[in-house]
């Protein structure tokens, strides 16, 4: 392990009961990486988060910030961390003063500097009107404002920031996101967070989470690429407009169109989208790595159609995102139990950590039996 | 202001720390805790490389003054809030009451003695002052999630658990040292009334044992503030708890259960071990008592925060 690995997760597993929260959760961090943490609600970002800043312990595996570990030397850990729990808990009886001077005296910074420090932060926080109100009167942003200026004031070299965003109003949130852009140069941030946006703007990478197992760990491209498919919208004229082009041919039925879309090589799926009487539009799913485009123009153009509009598009995150945790949300729609077959399995093979996979396929039959077994 | 290395020099400020403080359990409980936390981790010890670890210097207070940090906010976060003050002045009002005119009280008995304060006292304290200064410590906490933001700070578990019992039998104290102020104004002023001089040891000797019934009390109100996020759940707990540990004491129930059972009991008792105090002698057996109860009652309350990581 190099010693620019500021944050190192391996096989970290978390259990209530039978339910398993994290499942063989690995990654690390490096210095100076913004990384956002992303995945649906319950898919255990918290948790993992509470692990590493020492507040529970994993059922098995290990965690290391800065080389140490989270159960053994936890409050080396703590001190080198500044930590944001999801919806800022803060003391509501206290000033915003206070209690950046209570975090100051546990964090053992001395009152010359916490003075210098405290201004630099309320700056960067925006808390100057509010230094003297009590928590309990600030609204939720500006809770979580105070959270974060709790977590910067000893100036850490490691953030862990749960949702530091989803209170924030959208300038606040830009604002942070070019704050924490600007920290992030020689600072280890890691950002849990369900706003793609965000992620895109802030981090160079993502670790995406889902049902408690890291489903895809790289670079924001490398993301986007992972679902290794491209799309095509083609959009073909269906009757005369205003344009006196009319083409060479006739104009084309829309199951004509399907059927030589569907005829290319290279092309999986067709799919018509919503589109008025005057063209009909369709998306293609391509194979990643080829280019379609000049195949689907000379196909248009031989048939004599009019081609109104040719578009190629990669995946956006959001597109990977929902495609690597759609299980998730699928689940909880279901009617009945959650512990369908898998889950079942789960209790009984506890020990030999055969997990069922690729639930994504195994849904449809989930529901299937899940129907069938009805309100249990 | 200082920062301690992670090995065995923290152990010994935490040494010199506690020889320090004057709180014999709490050299207890942390030598307990010290233990424990060395126990822990020779098993996993092995495979982490000692050479990078020792030049991590932890950046935090001592133990004793982290206590003190987290004793101050305690206190402060009482004495914010409206109801401390309706607690108290309503136990005054109450107590006062009861003193001067149940059952022809102060009046009827008619000699320089406080010893009547002492029989009333000790109950109201487990009825009222101990479960109210206690239910909200750490219940509160888990409820409102600040205890997460509290404990990933580097503070140890057994300092946030002192630093509770600390602010709570402040509070409770506070309250005890208000009621002195019925026999200073009495008697501060001889010869005032025609009762003459009020013999002073005995009185603070009663307060002692006061002091540290509300210890004992106070830790077992932490104990099981840490157990539930309740408050009101964690306030009837309590008060069960030490109002039966007082008053199976009482000499009705003693002489009901005659030989070994009512000796028994008598031992547990909070009324049979504070009773000497009451007379105003200080008895080393019930110290000890005391001491061991409040010791219990923060390993426990320790045990059970530390728990969250396994649950």
């Amino acid at each position: 392990m190099s010693t620019d690995v500021m944050i190192y997760a391996s096989g970290l597993t978390k259990r209530y009961g039978s339910f398993r929260a994290l499942d063989d959760v690995s990654f690390e961090v490096r210095r100076g990486e913004v990384v956002g943490f992303l995945g649906p609600n319950g898919a255990g970002k918290s948790t993992t988060m509470r692990i590493l800043t020492c507040f529970i312990a994993p059922t098995s595996g290990t965690a290391k910030v800065q080389g140490q570990d989270v159960f053994d030397d936890t409050l080396a850990v703590r001190a080198s961390l500044g930590y944001l729990p999801q919806r800022a808990p803060l003391y509501l009886e206290m000033t915003v003063y206070e209690y950046l001077r209570f975090a100051a005296q546990v964090r053992n910074i001395p009152d010359s500097t916490f003075k210098a420090r405290a201004r630099n932060v309320v700056e960067v926080c925006g808390l100057a009107q509010s230094l003297s109100k009590e928590i309990r009167h600030l609204s939720h942003g500006y809770r979580q404002r105070v959270g974060l200026a709790q977590a910067l004031i000893h100036d850490p070299p490691i953030l862990i920031l749960d949702e530091p965003t989803s209170d924030l109003d959208p300038n606040e949130k830009s604002e942070f996101l070019n704050y924490l852009k600007q920290i992030g140069k020689d600072r280890t941030v890691l950002l849990s967070t369900h706003n793609l946006k965000e992620v895109e703007s802030a981090c160079a990478r993502a670790i995406i989470v889902s049902r408690g197992r890291v489903v895809a760990d790289g670079a924001l491209d490398e993301i986007r690429a992972k679902s290794g498919r491209v799309r095509y919208i083609v959009g073909v004229q269906e009757s005369a407009s205003t344009s006196p082009y009319r083409g060479t041919g006739a104009m084309p039925r829309q199951s004509e169109v399907e059927a030589a879309l569907s005829g290319l090589k290279g092309v999986k799926k067709v799919a018509e989208l919503p589109t008025d009487d005057r063209a009909h539009a369709y998306a293609l799913d391509g194979e990643e790595g080829s280019d379609l485009r000049a195949d689907i123009f000379r196909m248009v153009a031989d048939k004599g159609w009019v081609l109104l509009e040719l578009h190629r598009d990669t995946q956006t995150l959001e597109d990977v995102f929902r495609q690597l945790t759609i299980g998730d949300e699928r689940r909880n729609r279901q009617v009945g139990p959650v512990t369908s077959e898998s889950r079942a399995a789960d209790e009984e093979e506890d020990e030999e950590e055969e997990e069922e996979d690729d639930e994504g396929e195994d849904d449809e039959e989930d529901k299937e039996t899940d129907a069938k077994r009805g309100k249990r | 202001m200082s920062s301690e290395t992670i090995e065995k020099d923290s152990k010994k400020k935490l040494v010199a720390a506690e020889a320090s403080s004057d709180e014999a359990d709490e050299r207890d409980e942390r030598d307990d805790e010290e233990e424990d936390e060395s126990g822990s981790k020779s098993p996993t010890n092995s495979f982490v490389d000692d050479s990078t670890k020792r030049k991590i210097v932890i950046n935090r207070p001592s133990s004793a003054k982290m206590v003190w940090t987290l004793t101050k906010r305690e206190v402060g976060g009482y004495l914010n809030s409206a109801i401390t003050y309706i607690v108290i002045a309503t136990s005054m009002v109450a107590i006062g009451w009861y003193f001067f005119f149940y059952k022809g009280g102060f009046w009827q008995v008619d000699r320089a003695s406080m010893t009547r304060m002492f029989d009333a006292l000790p109950l109201a304290l487990c009825f009222l002052t101990i479960p109210l200064f206690t239910m909200r410590s750490l219940s509160d906490e888990k409820r409102v999630g600040t205890i997460e933001l509290l404990i990933t700070m580097p503070v140890k578990d057994s300092e946030v658990i002192l630093g509770k019992f600390f602010g709570s039998l402040a509070m409770v104290s506070l309250q005890i040292l208000l009621l002195a102020a019925y026999p200073l104004v009495m008697f501060s002023r001889a010869p005032f009334w025609h009762l003459g001089e009020l013999d002073w040891s005995p009185f603070w000797v009663g307060m002692l044992g006061l002091f540290l019934l509300s210890a004992a009390g106070t830790a077992l109100g932490v104990m099981w503030s840490s157990f539930t996020e309740s408050q009101i759940l964690s306030y009837f707990a309590t008060m069960i708890t030490l109002v039966a540990l007082y008053a199976i004491g009482f000499s009705t129930v003693v002489e009901f259960l005659q030989g070994w059972p009512g000796d028994a009991i008598a031992f547990v008792s909070l009324h049979s071990r504070f009773e000497p105090f009451a007379r105003g002698l200080i008895d080393s057996r019930a110290v000890i008592y005391f001491l061991s109860l409040t010791t219990l009652g923060l390993v426990v309350a320790f045990r059970s925060l530390e728990s969250r990581k396994w649950s």
